[in-house]
């Protein structure tokens, strides 16, 4: 045969002692592929531009060293040898060098038994590798929903990458790292879910080992109607979803039918699921009802009126509660307070809270009118947020319905008018972070407002001690006006808790809105100040440095302590029946507890530095007053997440009616002492804050522990 | 409650209020009529001894209300301790020093009883409160005592299974009469599941025939009751089981510890208390009788 280039562009080559004819610029690999030759490769993949990373489709060509056949063009003439022992030895010395820093059985031969490299291994027969396995472990990341990655199992073979950014245009996965520490990456080496990563499934099926996996959501089997991918795809929701994804989670997104009257999901219930409205209308309320455990005395009748003169009770209404004028919900609406129903149509989702977050379900919903819903699980849920169509979808839907409620449910915008909402429509950014995401940093500059729209939002300050959470702020709080208010610079960190949504207002829009309602600034000024005082205080507690007993108890987080001075208390019980008496006869406190020096820390709420109890409060309430204690309103519905938050066993289900609502111990606030210090007989009860009580005793064993150690070095 | 510096203005009043009464009652004794009861400077001393001890009484009443804003219940039970002490001296007083005959009689030994309880009462809650914070760091709700010890002993339970086997609960007839705790010679016994386990027997023989019957019943006649003798039983348990078994031991000898600190804290809020069984019904005994003492004295 001649060694020339044909006048057709053909050039011919031997492959294996076989002549081979091929187009000019076709690559060995596929000149060897398109006569039936095999070659193994890990790297490459037909409908990916190859980039010979793992060079195990290596071949001689007679040259001074082997070529990599994925890249290397074939040439008029070329003898190429694919099978030649040394050749074979080359591969199996690569194979086996990729399997020492291998985990195997990684996920995916453990789910399937299809991971190439391990396949490979098998068939080089590479059992156990002569070497030494890397030292620094490269880690797992499962921050997304929906792909595991594991970057133990990852050979850097950049099928993934190049299913990424060629294949989907995506442009999320690149290479991050020199040397040993080299790993995939996404966007700026930040963690999978907090990418920009849409979750769109060709990484994973890219990927020829286990580094990148279907993450299966565990009890994905949900009750309603099996879907087929194809038909889902149809709806304008799922316009851009991967179809390789719908079928890797076929059992994670249901069509449920409902009849009018039905309920769809009850208040205070824990759930794994959204919903989207297909069709039809459905009636979102709250039915637990709207009101607190009331002070027993608190009923009328002429006994009771003697009562409440004798114990000389301010009042029992909340005044806070008065100025409240929306509940939030995990629904794209708020409730109105007077009359806590509403309705959602066709379009709607709710129920997002739930689903990312696992918090209890915040409203009952119940069907309007016949109803279709789709039903799904967190990674489906996650994928479809991460979905532009559907997002922007969503995004509209709150800007026309929901965000002028929502700014009016916040007191301090109760008085914006609706032409400056309108203005604000189209100018407030709607941002999504996840869980650990820093939103706004101390000491960077202040260039907006934040309102929250969905979830929690930590708020924490660093100081030379170390970190002090501020506070947790759920839907309808808001952050950032400090720093837009006093002098353009974050005076704290805020961190999304988990999923959250949050509505964005830029400083020029900000600015114009104090300029144009005086009110709205003086209002937000008021609570500015507010914050700046409780701020100082708490951070001048912070900084005392504490023992380390009065820390291992958690008192340093304490705002609060009940105290009961062991060495006066006869253990009469006097305070546990006058907190029950005055609590509709089930006591707040239990006396027992820790014990810090001769006092026990009794079992009566804290009021925390870091509440933790406010964390996911489905409809938000849960909150701090104004002074310190922690209050819940009135339209709590009784689902128990703040109790079995509270680390000390602080907050307990109270009996109410038929249902329940949680109680913590309100100081009684009504009057000027806690009644359970006022009824103890001995002076043995006292209502303290922690680091000022215990100031001189903290002190004094610090000086102790200098003073010895001292000594010591004398 | 414990007498301490805050106490200040009460004691000093109250020392005001008796020394001006047994000032005032040194002319009223070397006047020419002796003192009576019934004499002005008599009736004077009965009555305000009288309200003392009716305010002083009250006390148990406002315990009844305690979120009443009627004043903090700290500043009646100073009012009870100091006007309770004075209040004896003034009855004394009013007597003249005389016990009397016949109800008056009871009256008065009725409230030296009343008052020394009270006075022994305020002894015991200066001490036994200290002692129980020393002596029962494990102390809890006394009503839980019972649910404690019985978590206890099912956690000791657990600790022997874990070691030499699961337990079982059998009825059998006991081997003498003396064995025989239950009825008809029947007696409850535990024993392992696993009979080959061997080497766990002088620990199973411990557990079933010495320290259960302990955390059921901890009398204080028991060995395991001493924490010497405990702790030397303990120890020579240790000599008669394998190494391995060391761990169980320890667990086991904690909880023997923590019930032995029930059964003191049992013992201890009993004292605490226990005085007051006779104090305040007598309390209310002695109001009774000093109404029926006022109203016969004054209509006849």
């Amino acid at each position: 045969m001649s060694d020339t280039v044909t006048l057709t562009g053909m050039i011919n080559l031997t492959i294996d002692g076989r002549e081979v004819s091929v187009q000019k610029g076709t690559t060995i690999f596929d000149a060897a592929r398109l006569n039936g030759i095999q070659i193994p490769t890990l790297c490459h993949q037909q409908n990916q531009t190859p980039v010979g990373v793992c060079r195990v489709c290596v071949v001689d060509v007679g040259a001074r060293v082997y070529a990599a056949a994925c890249i290397r063009e074939c040439e008029p003439g070329m003898k190429v040898k694919t099978t030649d022992p040394g050749v074979v030895r080359a591969r199996t010395t690569l194979v086996e060098m990729l399997m020492s820093d291998h985990p195997s059985p990684c996920a995916r031969q453990q789910a399937s038994g299809d991971c190439e490299l391990e396949s490979m291994a098998r068939v080089s027969g590479v059992a156990e590798p002569r070497f030494a396995r890397r030292l620094s472990p490269r880690g797992r990341d499962d921050s997304s929903l929906s792909i595991a990655v594991d970057h133990e199992a990852c050979i850097l073979c950049d099928r993934c990458i190049r299913g990424c950014d060629d294949v989907k245009k995506n442009l999320v996965i690149g290479r991050s790292g020199r040397g040993y520490t080299a790993h995939i990456g996404f966007d700026l080496d930040l963690p999978m879910g907090s990418s920009t990563c849409v979750s769109c499934g060709e990484c994973m099926v890219s990927c020829p080992t286990g580094a990148l996996t279907n993450k299966r959501v565990v009890g994905s089997e949900l009750e309603g109607e099996k879907l087929d991918p194809d038909w889902i795809l149809q709806l304008p929701v799922f316009k851009g979803v991967s179809g390789t994804f719908l079928q890797l989670n076929q059992n994670s997104v249901v069509r449920r039918s409902f009849s009018a009257g039905e309920v769809i999901c009850r208040e205070g219930e824990f759930g794994s699921t959204a919903f989207y409205v297909l069709e039809g209308t459905v009636d979102v309320s709250i039915n637990t009802p709207i009101a607190h455990v009331q002070q027993k005395d608190a009923a009328g009748g002429w006994f009771s009126r003697i009562r409440s003169t004798l114990s000389d009770r301010r009042t029992h209404t909340r005044q806070e509660e008065s100025s409240r004028r929306y509940i939030p919900i995990d629904a794209p609406i708020d409730l109105p307070y007077d009359k806590p129903i509403a309705q959602l149509h066709a379009g709607d989702l709710f129920g997002e809270m739930t689903c990312m977050s696992f918090q209890p379900r915040s409203a009952t919903v119940r069907a309007s009118t016949d109803v279709v819903v789709l039903e799904m699980l967190r990674n489906v849920l996650d994928i479809l947020q991460k979905n532009k169509t559907f997002r922007a979808e969503l995004d509209r839907k709150y800007r026309e319905r929901a965000l002028e409620t929502h700014l009016k449910s916040v007191p301090e915008f109760a008085s914006m008018p609706r032409e400056f909402v309108d203005h604000l429509r189209d100018r407030v950014e709607l941002q999504q972070y996840s869980a650990g995401d820093v939103i706004v940093r101390q000491g960077d500059a202040a260039d907006a407002f934040y309102l929250v729209r969905l979830g929690f939002v930590k708020v924490a300050q660093h100081h030379s001690g170390g970190d002090v959470v501020l506070s947790y702020l759920g839907r309808g709080s808001y952050f950032g006006e400090m720093g837009l208010l006093e002098g353009n610079v974050r005076t704290a960190t805020c961190t999304a808790m988990g999923h959250v949504d949050l509505v964005k207002m830029a400083a020029a829009d900000f600015h114009v809105m104090l300029s144009r309602f005086p009110e709205i600034r003086a209002a937000l000024e008021a609570v500015a100040r507010e914050r700046v005082e409780m701020n100082r205080t708490r951070l001048t507690s912070a900084e005392q440095v504490p023992v380390a007993d009065f820390l291992n108890q958690g008192l340093m987080q304490a705002q609060s302590l009940l105290l009961l001075d062991l060495e006066k208390c006869t253990r009469c019980d006097q305070c546990v029946r006058a907190c029950a008496d005055a609590h509709d006869g089930v006591t707040r406190l239990v006396r027992e507890g820790l014990r810090f020096d001769k006092y026990l820390v009794a079992t009566s709420c804290r009021s925390c530095r870091d509440p933790l109890c406010m964390v996911g409060c489905p409809v938000g309430s849960i909150r701090r007053r104004g002074s310190m204690e922690i209050i819940i309103e009135d339209w709590c519905v009784g689902c128990g997440l703040c109790v079995r938050n509270c680390p000390y066993g602080n907050l307990n289900l109270h009996p109410f009616g038929d249902r329940k609502k949680a109680t913590g111990c309100d100081l009684c606030m009504e009057h000027a002492e806690p009644s359970c210090v006022y009824a103890c007989p001995h002076d043995a009860a006292h209502r303290v804050e922690p680091l000022t009580f215990f100031g001189g005793m903290l002190r004094l064993e610090q000086r102790v522990g200098t003073g010895s150690t001292e000594a010591t070095s004398k | 409650m414990l007498i301490d510096r805050s106490h200040k203005p009460w004691a000093m009043a109250s020392a005001a209020m008796l020394g001006m009464a047994a000032a005032a009652y040194v002319p009223y004794a070397l006047g020419s009529v002796p003192p009576s009861g019934g004499s002005a400077m008599g009736l004077t001393y009965g009555a305000v001894g009288f309200v003392f001890m009716a305010l002083v009484t009250l006390l148990s009443v406002r315990k009844k209300f305690p979120i009443w804003r009627i004043g903090r219940t700290q500043t009646w039970m100073r009012g009870h301790l100091w006007l309770g002490t004075i209040s004896f001296p003034l009855i004394v007083l009013h007597a003249g020093f005389a016990f009397g005959h016949g109800l008056t009689s009871w009256l008065m030994w009725l409230f030296v009883v009343v008052w020394t309880s009270g006075l022994v009462g305020a002894w015991l809650q200066h001490v036994v409160p200290r002692r129980l914070l020393r002596d029962v760091p494990m102390e809890t709700i006394y009503e839980q005592i019972g649910h404690v010890r019985g978590q206890l002993v099912d956690e000791a339970d657990t600790v022997v299974a874990d070691a030499c086997g699961r337990l079982e609960v059998v009825t059998e007839v006991a081997a003498s009469p003396e064995a025989a705790l239950g009825a008809a010679g029947l007696a409850t016994v535990m024993r392992p599941v696993d009979p080959s386990a061997e080497d766990t027997g002088p620990l199973r023989e411990f557990y079933v025939k010495e320290m259960r019957p302990f955390l059921e019943k901890p009398t204080r006649s028991h060995l395991l009751a001493d924490p010497t003798s405990a702790a030397d039983r303990f120890a020579q348990l240790r000599l008669l089981v394998p190494p391995s078994f060391a761990p169980a031991i320890a667990d086991l000898e904690s909880i023997c510890e923590e019930v032995r600190q029930l059964r003191r804290q049992v013992t201890i809020y009993r004292l605490l208390h226990g005085w007051l069984v006779v104090h305040v019904p007598l309390s209310f005994a002695l109001m009774a009788l000093a109404v029926v003492h006022i109203v016969m004295a004054l209509r006849f």
